[in-house]
């Protein structure tokens, strides 16, 4: 991490620190909660998005709905009365496949294709899987139950946190670490960040980055099965393409503020675009903006990142 | 592509070998091709005349999908960007021409120049700012610009009329559907005169070469910057265009058409129709515009969609939203070059070329070591 990094980081840090700050004042602790539990999602998010755009050089626009076909397997195994564990290791299994697949079907055909092709065809996946939910679903909003039952409230330094969300930033916690130890300690999780950062050297050293790839978009589409399945059912319903329309811009917002190449710098970007969207959605004078106040702040924070410091927190100067 | 020489020294040449005289189609040849000419004509042109008017409506969308075809192809075919926001480029074109006309009282006229400038001028302020960072990311920009439109700017009741929609009256004289679609088709043959002129001047040329390796070009003195913001703002003036045109023709707009599904819908008709290829991206934009209408039209087909009804019943207008990237996937990893690529042959043909069933233009160059 060199000297622009820091201070990236530090920039970052110290916004969290005055945001969170602004909701306390503004007695919205609540929001600092809910912030911290989508900005977590969108962190995720980013993180698979980060790892496609380091291993293929390509913005994947399909990203929020590996997350949806997740969030589709959870609905439709829980409401056939399969138990709602059960139901969550389903709708991680289905949507690692679905990355699996258009790895394996979408992708790979196009290795030397055009970056904007693959763009465009990683748009088509996405277009295809929203349009296979309208169509389940009737373009309708469905319920879906919680993952922890809400019991009763707990008071930590003055904040009201109920016990079911407590749970759920514990939850995140350990998957943060889980990812952690999985990129620095297993020989895998070393070898995905070695083809993504130096693929010529990383064949020289006997790994396949062609087999990589598909190891790559399983993972990213694990992580975005994993966001869903921990956002989603917070919100309590879900409708079709939910993944792309409310998960995949403000990812993208937080890779691009993270840096675009940079892991931790997209988990930071989540958690950040998170607390703003928190600030946005409570904060009295965005009240007055027409319609959901707070889809314009985010786009307003990835135009102000794009001009003020294009190269993120944590990214490497362009 | 076929370089015809003319000799410099015509006497001598009498008296020299026999050149290879450039292909010259016999008189059936000519005939044949006239009388498919006659008939793209009739399908276009005169057709619609012996339609009910709510049949024409279709076909007015149809040239108007056409239009946006051609805006996005600007960018993906002609700079290598993408805007996956374009549902609200045109969705705020059809809005402006609309508020100007029905709540400021404007001339038709006046909304459509305005829905145009409005288009370019939006193009022009995001690309400067993706264009901050080399990549793709006016991808990026333009789909996140997209979701504001949709929850924000359509939600300002006063210039989109609320749930009910903004009204948007056809112009005077062209009230009836035929003259509005003979209207929209002359402004497609506009927005296809100006591509053309486009791609065979300077600029155009510096757009393609910059496509290819934006390093290469800047190394022949083109601005890459300048000229991809040129595209840009072509692309979104034709966009706002489209939408005004659009707009009047159903005579009403409403909010929840624009959606982030529509700017997908819109990138799957251009690929599909095929990239740098008039034809193709004409074709392809009505027949994406036409597909529920097709779907309702060809006997027996919707019954037979309609006995998948579980849990659903699929409609014509869930099918053209299953069957539209699947095609795209389609074209995108097994045909590149859309229907524009498949169709060369015929319109080489009927342009007065011998018929090669294998010609399907340049293929495109693979350049691996600048990644976008």
């Amino acid at each position: 991490m060199n000297d622009q990094q820091r201070r990236g980081l530090v920039i970052g840090l110290a916004i969290a620190i005055v945001l969170i700050a602004v909701l306390w004042l503004m007695d919205q602790e609540q929001s600092i909660v809910i912030g911290i539990v989508s900005g977590s999602a969108y962190g995720l998010v980013a993180l698979g998005l980060v790892l496609i755009y380091k291993s293929s050089g390509v913005f994947n626009f399909a990203q929020g709905e590996f997350g949806g076909v997740a969030i589709c397997t959870l609905y439709l195994l829980h409401s056939s009365g399969v138990p709602y564990g059960l139901s969550v290791l389903g709708a991680l299994l289905a949507g690692m496949l679905f990355g699996f697949l258009t790895e394996r079907i979408v992708i790979r055909p196009l290795f030397e294709a055009p970056r904007v092709i693959v763009l465009v065809a990683t748009a088509g996946v996405a277009l295809l899987a929203i349009a296979l939910q309208q169509w389940l679903f009737d373009n309708q909003g469905r319920p879906i139950a919680r993952a922890f039952p809400q019991r009763d409230r707990i008071t930590i330094f003055g904040v009201q946190v109920s016990d079911q969300r407590l749970w759920l930033i514990g939850t995140l916690a350990v998957l943060a670490v889980v990812l952690g130890l999985f990129f620095t300690r297993t020989n895998l999780g070393l070898a995905i960040i070695g083809a993504s950062q130096e693929p010529t050297a990383t064949e020289l050293v006997g790994i396949s980055v062609r087999r990589l790839s598909t190891f790559t978009w399983v993972l990213a589409a694990l992580l975005g099965a994993l966001a869903a399945v921990i956002a989603v059912p917070e919100t309590g319903q879900f409708t079709p393409g939910v993944m792309t329309a409310g998960y995949l811009i403000p990812a993208f917002t937080a890779a691009v503020l993270g840096g675009m190449t940079s892991l931790p710098g997209a988990f930071v970007g989540g958690l950040l675009v998170g607390i703003i969207y928190a600030v946005a959605s409570s904060a009295e004078i965005f009240q007055d903006i027409p319609g959901t106040p707070s889809t314009l702040v985010v786009f307003l924070v990835l135009l102000g990142v794009l001009i003020v410091r294009p190269q993120g927190l944590l990214g490497k100067p362009a | 592509m076929a370089v015809v020489t003319t000799p410099d020294t015509p006497p001598e040449t009498a008296t020299a070998p026999p050149t290879k005289q450039p292909f010259r189609p016999s008189a059936l040849g000519w005939v044949g091709r006239g009388l498919l000419w006659a008939a793209v004509a009739a399908l276009v042109l005169v057709l619609p005349l012996s339609r009910p008017g709510s049949d024409v409506r279709e076909y007015t969308t149809g040239a108007c999908f056409a239009v946006v075809a051609l805006s996005l192809n600007v960018l993906l075919g002609y700079v290598g960007q993408i805007s996956l926001g374009h549902a609200a480029f045109v969705g705020i074109g059809a809005f402006t021409s609309a508020y100007l006309v029905t709540v400021q009282g404007q001339s038709f006229w006046v909304g459509v120049l305005a829905a145009t400038a409005i288009g370019g001028a939006q193009a022009l302020v995001l690309g400067g700012v993706s264009l901050r960072i080399r990549g793709l990311y006016f991808a990026l920009v333009t789909l996140s610009y997209g979701l504001v439109a949709e929850q924000n700017i359509f939600q300002i009741q006063e210039f989109t009329g609320g749930g009910a929609g903004q009204r948007a009256l056809k112009p005077d004289w062209f009230e009836s559907e035929w003259r509005y679609y003979y209207l929209c088709l002359a402004f497609l043959a506009v927005v296809l005169y100006v591509d053309w002129r486009m791609m065979r001047s300077k600029s155009g040329r510096a757009l393609l070469a910059l496509r290819e390796n934006p390093r290469v070009a800047s190394t022949f003195g083109i601005n890459v910057r300048l000229a991809m913001l040129f595209a840009f703002v072509v692309s979104g003036a034709m966009a706002g265009l489209a939408g005004a045109l659009l707009a009047h023709g159903d005579e009403s707009v409403s909010a929840s058409y624009w959606s982030f599904s529509l700017s997908l819908f819109f990138v799957t008709m251009t690929v599909v129709g095929g990239l740098r290829s008039r034809a193709g991206l004409v074709i392809g934009g009505a027949f994406f515009a036409l597909l529920p209408y097709l779907i309702h039209k060809i006997p027996g087909l919707e019954d037979l969609l309609a006995k998948v009804d579980d849990p659903v019943k699929l409609t014509p207008e869930y099918a053209t939203l299953i069957i539209a990237p699947l095609l795209l996937l389609l074209n995108v990893i097994r045909f590149p070059g859309g229907i524009g690529q498949q169709i060369r042959p015929v319109q080489r043909w009927m342009t007065g070329h011998r018929f090669d069933r294998h010609d399907h233009g340049p293929k495109e160059v693979q350049i691996t070591d600048v990644r976008a």
